[in-house]
């Protein structure tokens, strides 16, 4: 296959490490390095989103708002992307950032944008033939340091069903893709984060005991994927506390603990809390 | 997954589909994820033929980055908030039915949820003017309520008639028919449902648990699948379409005996913004004032609470009265002024 200058450049320019990309979630200074992948796990209505919309406006942001001003990818399965969430925390951020004197907020919020691509998939073979697609994007656009996939199991029970009795071919769609992306993985050097929904009810009961977090949490995927994660974020709310005021209702706590497998296991227990203005860490 | 078949691009004819078939490479995924040098020999065709047919195959077939500076103007020029018709539950919804997303509405028997649905739709079709398609999995439609509810808006028959016809009934009563009614609508662009040329803004499927729990339990792999189905052109129809869809769904008690609503985790992640409903019991703190100036009325006070939002705060809860529809409009003044008037003394 013949690349041009410009894609051989692409590929093989360092792209720009987002080890830095939230030091308060990884444990000591071991954030996702080039071509790792953290998944993020949790039941519903645990801040998953919120937290990509999170590292997104970090990346997206430009440098003298406290950005690192990258281009991100992001692939949604889940139709989840609230665009109008998206700019509100990037308004915040840009508002309390700059000065207001400092050009216009429109064309600013205009550029953070512009380093933001959506694709949204509504099957796991349009799933991997998007993947396959993006190729080209990851090799034109040097800029292009991350990739966020929200989810990457929402077509889990659909592979389930289609594979019929054979597990190895209910689990072909996204090995397929997991194969994929290692490869783009090692090739683009880019980082990859990708939720992934808790299948099984935690019972609330058992909440404290060890026994029943592994097993609602373990992981469910199939093995090329979870070969893949470097990282794994798991994504847990505090109970609420009924009767609560509005003000501790409205600061409800949501906590991230955070096992990394590079190297040395590591782990960290992080919390924030969701504002206007998106995340909070506490 | 796209089986490949002859003339889908330029450069594919049968010969080739045969000699892919022969080297077992059968769907568009095969022919995009092999090693095209390897295929190239095997089925004797030039590399760059194949590596053509492979370029356009994908750019058909994958879905297109749109940037999100684009993005979000579209949105901005295309997104409706519907508003329910009710003030606390636009309250709740921060003003209304976003098109382009799922809303639900989850409660136990008698909550309100298909009455809310029916004041939607009423509202939509009658003070906003536009289109509503209303699947009915229950059997729970009534036109006469519906009419009810119109009589206290306009005293004009014609108007009145103009609005029912606005509303689009569908009933269906188990999952393959919903889903079979759902893609009909995506596949003719929502255009059948239409009437006199206005487009179809809202969707209301009461309620998906009726069709889907069923399925459910054992070995479920079946079960969840075609709910994910569901799910899933539920999620295309309102963002292709730009439509709000508003789906009901039952409740169940979790071990520690807090409502939640049904169809278990891996449906909790569909809807975007969830409602839950409850009946007001008597003596509550703030409804029992209410419910002593209106004694008739006590029955359809119903509270709401929001469980979901990525827009709101979560746990926020209002308190409304579903004979609201039914009122007329001095009527909702005067309630709207009392109300006002309740929430500035507390």
């Amino acid at each position: 296959m013949s690349e041009s200058g410009a894609q051989v450049l692409a590929r093989t320019e360092a792209r720009r490490c987002l080890t830095d990309i939230e030091p308060r979630l990884f444990p000591g200074n071991g954030g996702p390095d080039h071509g790792e992948v953290v998944e993020v796990c949790g039941p519903e209505r645990t801040g998953k989103t919120e937290l990509l919309y999170h590292l997104l406006c970090r990346c997206v942001l430009p440098k003298s708002a406290g950005g690192l001003e990258v281009d991100v990818m992001f692939v949604d399965t889940d139709y989840s992307l609230d665009m109008f969430r998206l700019v509100s925390i990037i308004d915040s951020r840009l508002t309390r950032a700059l000065s207001p004197s400092a050009g216009s907020d429109e064309e600013v919020l205009r550029s953070c944008l512009s380093r933001l691509l959506v694709v949204h998939c509504s099957s796991s073979s349009q799933l991997l033939l998007t993947l396959h697609f993006l190729e080209n994007s990851f090799s034109s656009r040097p800029g292009l340091a991350l990739l966020l996939i929200d989810s990457i199991s929402a077509f889990y029970w659909l592979d389930r069903c289609e594979g019929g009795a054979s597990f190895s071919k209910q689990e072909e769609k996204l090995s397929k893709c997991s194969e994929l992306l290692g490869r783009l993985l090692r090739d683009y050097r880019i980082t990859v984060f990708a939720t992934c929904h808790a299948i099984r009810r935690i019972h609330s009961g058992l909440s404290s005991s060890s026994f029943s977090s592994s097993d609602s949490d373990r992981p469910y995927l199939c093995r090329s994927w979870q070969h893949l994660v470097t990282h794994r974020l798991l994504c847990s709310r505090q109970a609420s506390t009924a009767g609560g005021s509005k003000e501790q209702r409205m600061r409800q706590i949501f906590t991230v603990h955070c096992s990394s497998s590079t190297g040395t296991k590591a782990h960290r227990i992080s919390s924030f809390h969701v504002t206007d203005g998106g995340v909070d860490f506490t | 997954m796209v089986v490949l078949r002859a003339g889908m691009c330029p450069g594919l004819d049968e010969d080739l589909v045969r000699d892919l078939r022969a080297a077992d490479v059968k769907t568009v995924e095969d022919l995009v994820s092999c090693n095209l040098e390897e295929l190239a020999q095997r089925c004797s065709v030039s590399y760059k033929a194949l590596f053509a047919v492979r370029r356009v195959l994908l750019a058909q077939h994958s879905a297109f980055p749109v940037s999100g500076a684009d993005l979000y103007e579209e949105l901005l020029s295309s997104t409706a908030i519907l508003s329910t018709g009710n003030p606390s539950l636009d309250k709740l919804l921060d003003s209304g039915l976003y098109t382009g997303e799922i809303t639900e509405l989850s409660g136990g028997p008698g909550s309100g949820k298909s009455q809310v649905c029916f004041g939607v739709a009423v509202h939509v079709s009658q003070q906003l003017k536009q289109n509503v398609i209303y699947v009915d999995t229950t059997g729970g439609f009534t036109a006469s309520r519906l009419l009810q509810m119109l009589q206290t808006e306009t005293s004009d028959k014609e108007e009145q008639m103009a609005a029912l016809q606005r509303i689009r009934v569908f009933r269906v009563f188990d999952v393959f028919s919903l889903l079979d009614c759902l893609f009909g609508l995506c596949s003719d662009g929502l255009q059948q449902a239409s009437v006199g040329g206005g487009s179809v803004k809202a969707v209301i499927v009461d309620s998906v648990s009726a069709v889907v729990a069923p399925l459910l339990g054992g070995k479920h792999n079946e079960g969840m699948s075609l709910m994910s189905q569901v799910a899933g052109v539920l999620r295309t129809m309102a963002k292709d379409f730009n439509v709000a869809a508003l789906v009901t769904n039952y409740v169940t008690r979790s071990s520690s005996g807090e409502l939640q609503p049904g169809l278990g985790v891996s449906w909790s992640h569909i809807p975007r913004t969830r409602i839950l409903l409850e009946r007001l019991e008597e003596g509550t703190t703030a409804a029992s004032s209410a419910a002593a100036t209106a004694d008739v009325s006590r029955s359809s006070l119903r509270s709401a609470t929001l469980i979901k939002s990525s827009r709101q705060p979560c746990l926020i809860r209002e308190e409304f009265d579903l004979q609201w529809w039914s009122r007329s409009k001095d009527q909702k003044t005067s309630g709207l002024k009392r109300k006002r008037e309740e929430d500035s003394d507390s």
